[in-house]
């Protein structure tokens, strides 16, 4: 297992708590959180717990694209069983529209 | 095996079949909510509270905020209910530390409730492989707290058990199936103690081939099960029907009009009698020779066993029973030795060479050692209803495991199991004192059986006390590492270790005893050991009769943090 951390620039802080995916086999949980006291509002904090150990750089390009598309600010944690980065992007997009979405 | 009464489809037409909603292919969160009033769950030590496993980090496993079990508060009919539902996708939805505290848990507080007049039924969503071996010793505990709490619930309000698929139940989870008010499965469901690809590894491919699906659903498959009663009902993979039936189940409240089918020890017994494991039936008969209800089959002459030739074989077992009771030792079967005096009920379950079912002659705990264990309690607890000091019961321990084999499994060993289960903790909870001595192996759902719901546990401190989860070369093969990496790992994950210094250190052990002699006890042994078991008694009786002290235990509080932060924010939330 190895853990890694991100920051990327964002803009739209979270305004609630989302929580999506399994850490099951090929998938991964997204846990969002609104920035708080020790986290800066313009920006995304990442922090991944893979199964997969070495491919730093791929988490970064898949992160670094989907948080150019969608800027929000918040904490973001990830807990992930082997995704690919079609998955993990696909599960990013889902916990964005659902923290977005006011009738969610 | 298919006929138009068994099909739960048989009423339905196309349109219908169109229309169905499948429960499987639901998450755990969206299964609970699919089964509530309006679909309206508060969710209880949810992701963000972060109980995660303390113990799979440190194994390079990444956890899941919740540990894969969703516990959520909702209505059905308008009444409350808890509802445990087992996440299958993360872990194969193996009972870890936290995944299993939180149902035992969630079980306490709604038998609570029930207590203080609003009843509170519960839903167990099984999909489980059995305890995650990466938390062995804690795993294997957590089950059987999970048990515990269930049969404290169980007189107060309904426990609805739901197995829909696919994982199905395997393991000692099954044994709390087997404990339900009712329980519900689907054509897709597997129901069994001994998952397929364990008994092939354990037993041989001849036992049990675990790449003929067509096999392990004749013999675990929910139709299967109900057709032998051992479900009470068979709905298709349907959320709607699903819902239904589980609603029937709770309306028709905690006392059922048939008893308990873990109490129905007469069943097990006819059964057992109906079935001769040298010509064990075919998976394809037993519908037909058990019959779909759980009702007593009608007497058969059995055959008396043949006497037993050559010299009783060594056992641990054996040596420390009639070393400690100071009594006649008797034999309920061969295999399961019984010493009963004016104060105590010493059971011990010894191996029997010539024992009908081959699976369980080294000492396993299978079929027939399951009865007898809970017809010897059961007398005794019986006979014991009106004194005011209740005889105190003395589980020596020294078993291999349960009973590996397909005639286990088509029979239920799962039920059989759970009948011992309910039978120790009936006897705990009316106020005998029980007491586990391991003195050798105590192993995997051999110690769920004979063991783990006594108040006390003691072990001797020797090289062949053994206390785990499943033996060392299996536990590696699953986990999928070498043993010498299982051994390394243990050094830093306690509840890993097959040490049993190391098993005393999670908070379960009351005692850890140093003899001389584990194989042949010397006087001063018998009298250590004896000294001992007298002060457990003794605390027994003055104790909780639950199974609280291994959460209060100061090896508890050092080594079991994750369970006792999940009865803590449990608690809170439920009051919120």
């Amino acid at each position: 297992m190895q853990t890694l951390t991100y920051s990327f620039p964002a803009r739209r802080p979270v305004s609630r708590a989302v929580h999506i995916g399994v850490v099951g086999s090929g998938d991964l949980e997204i846990l969002l959180e609104p920035p708080d006291a020790t986290h800066s509002a313009i920006s995304a904090s990442v922090r991944v717990r893979t199964s997969v150990v070495g491919f730093d750089t791929v988490w970064h390009d898949v992160l670094h694209r989907f948080f150019t598309h969608t800027p929000l600010a918040g904490r973001w944690e990830l807990n992930d069983f082997g995704a690919t980065p079609g998955v993990v992007t696909l599960r990013l997009r889902q916990a964005a529209e659902s923290a977005e979405d006011d009738n969610g | 095996m298919t006929s138009a009464t068994d099909d739960p489809r048989a009423d339905g037409s196309w349109e219908q079949l169109l229309a169905e909603r499948s429960f499987i292919e639901l998450d755990a969160l969206a299964r609970a909510a699919a089964l509530v009033d309006r679909g309206a769950v508060r969710v209880l030590a949810g992701p963000f509270d972060r109980i995660e496993s303390p113990w799979l980090e440190p194994q390079g496993i990444t956890p899941q905020s919740d540990d894969g079990t969703v516990i959520a508060l909702g209505e059905i009919g308008g009444a409350p209910v808890v509802i445990a539902a087992v996440e299958q996708r993360f872990q194969g939805g193996g009972t870890g530390e936290v995944s299993g505290a939180k149902i035992a848990q969630a079980l306490t507080l709604a038998a609570a409730d029930s207590r203080a007049g609003r009843p509170t039924a519960a839903v167990i969503l099984f999909e489980t492989g059995g305890v995650r071996l990466q938390e062995a010793n804690l795993g294997l505990n957590a089950v059987a707290e999970v048990c515990s709490a269930l049969l404290d619930l169980r007189p107060l309000a309904p426990v609805v058990g739901v197995i829909a698929g696919t994982v199905g139940s395997f393991g000692g989870m099954s044994i709390a199936a087997g404990l339900c008010t009712s329980l519900i499965v689907t054509p897709q469901a597997r129901l069994g103690l001994n998952g397929p690809a364990v008994i092939e590894q354990e037993a041989g491919i001849d036992e049990f081939d675990s790449s003929d699906h067509a096999l392990i659903w004749a013999v675990n498959g929910g139709r299967q099960r109900h057709a032998t009663g051992l479900a009470d009902v068979l709905v298709p993979d349907d959320t709607d029907r699903i819902r239904a039936a589980v609603t029937d189940a709770i309306g028709a409240g905690a006392a059922p009009t048939d008893p308990f089918r873990s109490r129905r020890l007469d069943v097990l017994g006819s059964r057992l009698a109906a079935v001769d494991p040298a010509r064990p039936p075919a998976p394809t008969e037993l519908p037909r020779l058990f019959g779909p209800t759980y009702a007593p089959l009608p007497a058969r002459p059995t055959a008396s066993p043949p006497p037993a030739t050559g010299p009783e074989p060594r056992s641990r077992g054996r040596a420390w029973l009639s070393a400690l009771a100071d009594g006649a030792v008797d034999a309920v079967i061969p295999s399961v030795l019984r010493v009963l005096t004016d104060t105590t009920l010493y059971l011990a379950v010894v191996p029997d060479p010539i024992n009908p079912y081959h699976r369980a002659r080294e000492g396993q705990v299978g079929l027939t050692e399951s009865l007898a264990l809970a017809r010897a309690v059961t007398e005794l607890t019986d006979a014991d209803r009106a004194a005011e000091v209740k005889r105190a019961i003395v589980a020596v321990v020294d078993l291999p495991s349960q009973a590996y084999g397909r005639l286990e499994e088509m029979v239920g060993l799962h039920q059989a199991m759970a009948a011992a289960v309910d039978a120790y903790h009936g006897a705990r909870t009316s106020g005998h004192p029980v007491v586990a001595l391991v003195v050798g192996s105590a192993l995997s759902g051999g110690f769920l059986t004979h063991g783990l719901q006594a108040n006390q546990i003691l072990a001797l401190d020797d090289p062949g006390v053994e206390i785990h989860a499943m033996h060392r070369a299996a536990a590696a093969r699953i986990t999928l590492r070498t043993v010498e990496e299982l051994d390394e790992l243990a050094k830093t994950i306690k509840p890993l270790s097959y040490h049993v210094e190391d098993w005393a250190t999670l908070g379960l052990c009351d005692g850890l005893l140093s003899v001389d002699d584990a194989d042949c006890p010397t006087p001063a042994d018998i009298a250590t050991v004896g000294n001992a078991l007298a002060a457990a008694v003794d605390r027994g009786r003055s104790g909780p009769m639950d199974l609280s002290n291994r959460l209060d235990s100061s090896g508890a509080v050092r080594s079991r943090h994750a369970s006792r932060r999940v009865r803590e924010v449990l608690t809170r939330q439920w009051h919120e």
